[in-house]
Parts: C-alpha cells; structure tokens; sequence
C-alpha cells in the first residue's frame, strides 16, 4: 500500500486565534516543501500531521488511520518520524544515549539491534564519530543533526521536519539533502524551511501557507515559470518592483508583480517566485494569526 | 624450526577465543617457536578478530552505563529497557536524591532537636517529598525529552506508573526510616499522607502539569498544618486515626480518577 496522508476542512484555533482554516491537502512519498512567513501556521500543520496536536476541525488520516482513536494514534506513531522545531535535550546526555533513549521509546526493545540501528541513523546524519560526545558540548548544528537522526529510527514511511536544516553547514545540507531524497524514494517527508535553496534543491512540490491557509500547492518548476520575465538586473532600484535588493556585484534586483520588457532579465529563482507570490497576497490582517 | 604446524580450524578458534585453555596454551607454545605460523595468525586476526574488536571497543566507548539506580531497577526484576526509561527521568539522578534526602534528614534532625516545633516542620515537609519527586519525574520542564514534540507510541500510562511505583520504592522505606527518630509519632504515620499526595498528583496531572498540580497540593498541605498548629498545640492531631482513613480515602480515589483519565495526562502526551 502507498503512504498517503489526507487532510479534509482541517482547522486549528488556540483561543481567539485561528492558527489555519479550511486546509484540504493530499500527500503521497516525496518531499514535500512547506514555505510561508513567519506566522503562516506551518509549525502548526506540521504538529497537526505529526499527531502532537488535534484539528479544532476537520478530519485528518494518516497511512489511513484516524489519529483521533487512541490506538490509531498509536499505530500512525510507530510508523513516524518528527522532528520539532525545539527538542530539549537532557542533561549530560551524549548524542547515542539521546537517540538510544527515543529509540526505547519507539519500541526498540531488543538492545542489539537498537543499537544498530541507533549507529546507523548517527551515521546517516554524518555524526558517527560524534556519538559519545556530550550534547551540551555540541555546536548548534550538531544538535540539529542528533534531534534529526531521532527522527530518521526506522525509516519511517511518514517523516515529519520542522526546519531540519536550522544551523546545519553547507556540506551537511548537502549530504542531509542526499539522505532525505533517498528516504523520499518510499516515504512522504514533509519539511518547513525558510530555506527556499533547500525546496528548490529537494522537493518536486510546495505548499505555501499565509494567515493559516494555503496559497499555493502544486510543483516548485511551476511556481518558479510564475515569475518568469518579472526578475531583472539594473544599476538602481526599481520603482515598479515588488521587491528589489543590492547584490553581491553591486547591482539590483528588482522583482514584479508584471512582466516588464525592455530590461536585463535574468533566470527566476525560488526565492523570487516565492517573494513574488507573498507580494500578490493580501494584507496581514488585523487578527492574529499563530505559528 | 618445528615440523608441524597449527591447522587452519584450530588457528580460527584461537583468534576467535573460542577454544579451550589447554588448546589455547599449546598454540601459545608453537607460536614461540614458529615464526611461519605467527604469521597466519597476524592476517587470521586481521581477518576474524579485528572487526570483533572495533565492535566491543565501540559499545565501550558509546553505549551509556547503567546508573545504580537503574542497576538496581534490574535487580529487582524490571526489563533493562523499562529500567532505562525509568532511570533517565530527571528526578532519578543524583542531584535531585540528593536534595530530598537532605530535605527529609533536615527535617527529621529539627524533630528531634528541636521536638514540637521540629515536629511540625517534619510533618509540613515529609508527606510532599514523594509527590514532588513524582512530578519532576514526568514533567517536560524538567524531563525535556518528553517533551510534547516526541510523539512516540510508547505507553505514557505506564511510563508516568512505573516512574511513581520507583519514587514510592525509595521514598517510603526512606520516610519510615526517618521517621523513627522522630519523637511521639508513630515512623509510619507520613506514609499513607505521602502515598494520598502521590496520587492526587497523578489524578490532578491529567487536567495541568504535574508541577503544578505538586504545587497546589504543596501549597494546600501547608496551609492545613498552619491552620491545625494554630490551633493545636501537638501535631497528633494531623496523626489521628481517622485523620489516616481520610487519607486512604483520598489516595484510592485520585488513584481511580487518574486510571479512568489516564489517557488525558498533560504534558507527557500532547493530544487532546
């Protein structure tokens, strides 16, 4: 059976505030990109997809069972990998003694091969050689890297990150990047970044989330080809741009809402496609709205 | 020189340390002699032993020791992975024993020397020991890895159950021991006051926070031996039998509520 996940009218509120409204998503194995401004709720809809939280409404399933039946819920925990946008760590524990310790709690009782397997996700996110080192003692990337291997036990077919990539270096974003393409290949891996070259580099779909809805969810190409012909290079700041910004040469780079001719385009990336699509949405409104 | 040499079975139970004394010595002797042999024996070991090797060297270096707590949860029977989730909780490790254990001798030493007054103070603090120890042994700002965020499909019934029967395993035959050297009180007079607060912290835990519910409970027990010392001149009155019953009373009830509202319980497990 395909791992899918389906959310219908799903709406979360905290109090007054409404957190996301109407959310109606379908997902299947792939890596799938959650974009949106600080606010927009994806912390939330991850929380939602991770069963950490319940909707206020709407029907959520995941692998096709309900998480609103205890032992569903349980069944859809065994079976997923969730890293959060904090994770606490105990005192004095080392990165192997952590992952070892989640890993007692997601059943891996027999000590062999829990710890087998507690190397092996060590190692896929490149800390092998770090395993007896002290969390504290550890940079911010680092913690990052053994909060994500928590994540990875199992090889979950569901795999839920907030911000994986938070603090980790170049090359480790690249080699997290190989790892999380391969787990793709059989597994729904839904991510929230700010890090629009981590979507481009590594999901074929986006959703972008604003005040709590989505406004848009379809193919990152697609929402790259939307800003085709709006991107241009110039000596100055452009008045008719969206959004325009000094470069590293020294030039600008101005970003439309219109096609504009007669100047210097240049190849739209994610990122302008992404401003360009913020820039088009209404105004924040007046109501709060929660991460 | 020497005219035989060590068959390749007999090498292979020799670097593996699967052979017997005897037959390990008297390799151990051909060896001296031959040197062709010490060579098979320096690419068998490269072979058979060094991944062997690099395998226990890594356990060593990797895998946690037990603490003796968790040492001694296995000694009485609990399965080493339930004695590690058990042990790892906050309130298990050595600061925090180490704080209650000053507390209650505190106490008992003021009960003794200080006799009425100490014998208050004793009765205010000794019952709230093991609901605080209780609380801080399941409560996210103390024990981060539980918080919220891990969902794992491990039961947190029997997580926050098997960390209160070990509060109650150290803390009761402590508060017995204690409270033998308190003067004109029975030493077992705190346990059923300590087991009743345990409780209602469980039964409470599952509408606010463990620490809270400790807190409110803390709060209300030393608001009730303020009002009884007021008017009281002895703390028997807080010791009375039917004082005890009531206790009873309480523990079996909050008990009850936090089994039929297990699955409501804050903090550990956020769904709700």
């Amino acid at each position: 059976m395909t791992a899918s996940i389906s959310l219908r009218g799903v709406g979360r509120t905290f109090g007054a505030t409404r957190a996301l409204a109407d959310i109606e998503l379908d997902l299947e194995p792939g890596v799938i990109g959650l974009l949106g401004p600080n606010g927009a709720g994806k912390t939330t809809l991850l929380r939602l997809l991770a069963t950490a939280l319940p909707p206020s409404k709407g029907a959520v399933r995941v692998l096709g069972r309900d998480p609103d039946v205890p032992a569903e819920r349980t069944d859809i925990r065994r079976r997923l990998g969730y890293l959060p946008q904090e994770v606490g760590f105990p005192r004095g524990f080392t990165a192997f003694a952590f992952v070892d310790y989640i890993a007692l709690l997601k059943e891996w009782t027999e000590p062999t091969a829990r710890h087998a397997e507690v190397r092996r996700v060590l190692d896929q996110v490149g800390l092998s050689d770090a395993a007896a080192k002290r969390i504290r003692a550890m940079s911010g990337g680092q913690r990052r890297r053994v909060a994500l291997a928590q994540a990875l036990l199992g090889s979950p077919p569901v795999l839920i990150l907030d911000e994986p990539t938070t603090g980790v270096d170049p090359e480790q974003r690249v080699t997290l990047r190989t790892v999380l393409a391969e787990i793709a290949r059989t597994s729904i891996v839904v991510l929230s970044t700010h890090q629009t070259e981590d979507v481009a580099a590594l999901c074929e779909r986006v959703v972008v989330l604003d005040q709590g809805r989505i406004r848009y969810d379809g193919q990152v190409t697609e929402l790259v080809r939307q800003a085709a012909d709006r991107v241009w290079l110039a000596d100055q700041p452009d008045p008719a741009a969206t959004v325009s910004w000094r470069t590293g040469t020294g030039r600008y780079r101005n970003v439309a809402a219109q096609a504009r001719a007669g100047v210097e385009h240049v190849e739209p990336s994610l990122e302008d496609a992404y401003l360009l699509l913020r820039g088009q949405l209404p105004n924040p409104r007046a109501e709060e709205v929660a991460s | 020189m020497t005219a035989w040499h060590v068959d390749d079975e007999t090498l292979r139970r020799y670097v593996e340390r699967t052979d017997s004394v005897a037959e390990g010595a008297s390799v151990e002797q051909h060896l001296l002699t031959c040197a062709q042999c010490r060579t098979r024996v320096n690419s068998a070991a490269t072979a058979f032993g060094l991944a062997a090797v690099w395998e226990r060297t890594r356990d060593a270096v990797e895998i946690p020791l037990p603490s003796p707590f968790e040492r001694l949860l296995r000694a009485v029977g609990l399965p080493a992975h339930e004695a590690r989730l058990v042990a790892v909780a906050s309130a298990f490790r050595g600061v925090w024993l180490v704080g209650v254990t000053a507390v209650l001798a505190f106490a008992a030493l003021a009960a003794m020397i200080g006799h009425v007054r100490g014998l208050w103070l004793f009765l205010a603090l000794a019952p709230l020991m093991p609901c605080l120890v209780v609380a801080f042994s399941y409560d996210r700002r103390w024990d981060p890895a539980l918080a919220p965020e891990m969902v794992t499909p491990y039961p947190a019934l029997r997580l926050v159950l098997l960390r209160t029967i070990a509060v109650l395993a150290l803390a009761l035959p402590a508060l017995l021991l204690f409270g033998l050297v308190v003067p004109d009180a029975a030493p077992f007079a705190w346990l059923l006051p300590a087991v009743g607060f345990v409780a209602v912290v469980l039964a409470a835990s599952t509408w606010v926070s463990p620490l809270n519910a400790a807190t409110v409970v803390s709060a209300g027990w030393f608001a009730a031996v303020w009002v009884v010392g007021a008017r009281s001149a002895t703390p028997a009155a807080m010791l009375q039998t039917r004082t005890q019953v009531a206790f009873l009373v309480l523990a079996s009830a909050s008990f009850g509520i936090f089994l039929v509202r297990g699955r409501h319980l804050r903090q550990l497990r956020p769904w709700r």
